[in-house]
């Protein structure tokens, strides 16, 4: 028997009270309840107080138009299945009002035929059964999607690069960020997109997550598809499939270049001012020397000692006072104090500098400058020890590819045309791959592989830009290197006051 | 027979300024800028003290004084250090004092005085 309970009940409304007797004997001995209404009035209070699953009644209510008692119950209640009651004198009337959308799928004419009715009312019961699981899969469907929707959107917005990878290192998916940086590249290599390289990285922690399932962190340097460099602080995680086995890891990596850089800046702050330091204490040193010796002559009434003491003391309070302004702007970056110069008597004292040290090395040192270069408008110390670095960095390349050929030569030439000058510093030592070549002006965090990238470089770039100029690198591993300055002949009004 | 101390720094107002200090007090001096010079100027004075300074452009402080080790006749001439390089405390180990610039003045003569007199 089915259960008495309201998921099995029925109401039969018509304004007949012997046929809804009727009606009420041969349901109930279905095994239904089975509710009983005569007026419109009465079906609506009912449907008011609980959900009918089935509703049959008659469409002829004196107050009411059958078409809205129809609208009226569904609105009430969408999934109440209704069985229309028509006159046998005129069952097309009932056809007009068969709409599944309401609930109305099926009519019965009178008199009711009960082996008909028990098949349309279970039909009812399945139908709603059916149409309730529709409605269940919909919410949750659309629950589902709202979840992926904002794991997607959450993916996408966070300011990391996010790249997931499986165990040979491909790229299966990546967030918004990361493509904008590194390229759509979905099936590449991890170490291709990301270092440009044709083989793993030595320390991958992508492969460390994978052997031992837990997190790695490292921080590299990678470059995107604009050829900038950026630092980063890179987090590995595994990702596991329902049976608990690793099938991917993702990997998140966090921009921390404008840290880097910022304490790059506080680095070469630091060495400048323990570079000055001494020469600070040396003009103190003599300042004091300067009051006393102006005393010592006032006591004595010497005029000689007296003038030049305060020569001394003079000559002192500006010096220290130009030192103390120059470190202050470059605490919020150096003014540069541009002089004209001769661009060859210039590049002959950088050589006069690197000359011994190539000598030493039984290094070729080649010079060559057009004789008409012209002027040039730089601050010639911080330039030189630009242009020093370089030519430094390029003995020491010959150095290290020792013995592998059998003469080594560096080359300096100087070139101008209207707008620039260009100084061009050419080795045949050990030369840089592609991933050297691009850290090698950063102030590369962790030391390991560290050839070509020392602090000299970083600065010599800086100082470069400073100018309003730029350094071309062109390398190949084995063959050697060219460094290409070009620095502006007259120094731009923003570059002054930089 | 006054006593005579060296004044050995390539700042020329250093050496003036000490040149004053020592005289005002009653020593002889004499002076060098760079340590390349400062071995025959020792030769010719022998000087009672030496006041060494550590950054000079030819040969530097320490590498002067490797010389001066190297002359039975000088090597046991006192030898203060004043330099501008803070840290500069076991540069010359043997050194009666080490100042850095910029130095106490009174402090400078009492150490004279303990040392030579």
């Amino acid at each position: 028997m089915v259960s008495q309970d309201k998921n099995s009940s029925i109401l039969i409304a018509d304004t007949n009270e012997e046929i809804l007797d009727v009606l009420q004997l041969v349901i109930g001995r279905m095994g239904y309840e089975v509710i009983k209404c005569s007026t419109a009035y009465g079906i609506f209070s009912e449907i008011q107080i609980e959900t009918y699953p089935v509703i049959i009644t008659s469409l002829e209510f004196s107050n009411l138009k059958g078409g809205e008692l129809v609208d009226m119950i569904n609105k009430q209640s969408p999934s109440t299945q209704i069985i229309i009651l028509v006159d046998e004198h005129s069952p097309d009337t009932a056809l007009k009002y068969l709409d599944k959308d309401k609930g109305v799928s099926d009519f019965l004419t009178k008199p009711v035929n009960s082996a008909a009715l028990e098949i349309y009312i279970k039909r009812a019961f399945k139908r709603r059964e059916r149409q309730q699981k529709i409605y269940t899969l919909e919410r949750e469907r659309d629950s589902f999607e709202r979840s992926s929707l904002q794991f997607r959107q959450l993916f996408d917005e966070i300011p990391c690069y996010i790249s997931i990878q499986d165990r040979n290192f491909r790229i299966t998916g990546a967030n918004k960020l990361f493509k904008k940086d590194f390229g759509d590249y979905i099936g590449s290599y991890c170490y291709n997109i990301y270092k440009h390289r044709d083989e793993p990285c030595q320390e991958c922690p992508v492969y460390f997550t994978f052997q031992d399932g837990n997190h790695h962190q490292t921080e590299e340097v990678v470059t995107s598809k604009d050829g900038k460099p950026h630092n980063v602080l890179t987090w590995t995680s595994p990702l596991r499939d329902s049976d608990g086995n690793i099938y991917q890891v993702m990997e998140m990596s966090t921009d921390i270049s404008l840290l880097r850089n910022l304490q790059s800046h506080l680095t070469s702050l630091g060495l400048m001012m323990g570079g000055m330091s001494h020469n600070i204490r040396g003009i103190m040193t003599g300042l004091e020397g300067g009051v006393y010796r102006l005393e010592l002559g006032l006591r004595k009434d010497n005029k000689e000692q007296v003038h030049d003491a305060l020569g001394t003391v003079k000559e002192l309070t500006f010096r220290i006072k130009s030192m103390i302004l120059s470190m202050l702007d470059y605490t919020k970056e150096r003014q540069l104090s541009p002089t004209n110069v001769d661009a060859v008597k210039f590049a002959r004292q950088v050589a006069d500098i690197i000359a011994l040290k190539a000598e030493k090395n039984n290094i070729e040192l080649k010079i060559d400058f057009n004789e008409s270069a012209g002027m040039i408008q730089i601050d010639p110390d911080s330039l030189n020890s630009c242009m020093v670095n370089i030519l430094d960095n390029s003995i020491d390349a010959c150095i290290d590819d020792r013995p592998r050929k059998e003469r080594y030569q560096v080359g300096f030439s100087l070139r101008g045309n209207n707008d620039y000058i260009v100084f061009e510093i050419a080795d045949n030592g050990v030369g840089m791959d592609q991933e050297t070549r691009e850290k090698m002006f950063t102030l590369f965090f962790s030391s390991k592989g560290n050839k070509g990238t020392g602090f000299g470089l970083f600065l010599s770039n800086h100082i470069c830009e400073q100018h309003g100029g730029s350094i071309e690198v062109e390398s190949e591993p084995g063959k050697g290197s060219v460094f290409r300055v070009s620095i502006p002949r007259i120094m731009s009004e923003e570059n002054r006051t930089l | 027979m006054a006593l005579k101390i060296l004044i050995i720094d390539d700042d020329p107002n250093i050496v003036t300024y000490l040149t004053d200090l020592f005289q005002e007090n009653g020593y002889e001096t004499c002076s060098a800028l760079d340590g390349s010079e400062a071995m025959d100027v020792v030769k010719k004075e022998t000087p009672d003290l030496i006041t060494l300074d550590l950054d000079m452009p030819e040969e530097w402080g320490p590498r002067f004084y490797r010389k001066l080790c190297q002359e039975d006749e000088y090597k046991n001439i006192p030898v203060i250090v004043i330099s501008g390089i803070t840290g500069c405390k076991y540069a010359i180990q043997k050194a009666v004092a080490t100042l850095v610039k910029p130095f106490d003045r009174e402090r400078l003569l009492k150490i004279v005085k303990d040392t030579i007199g």
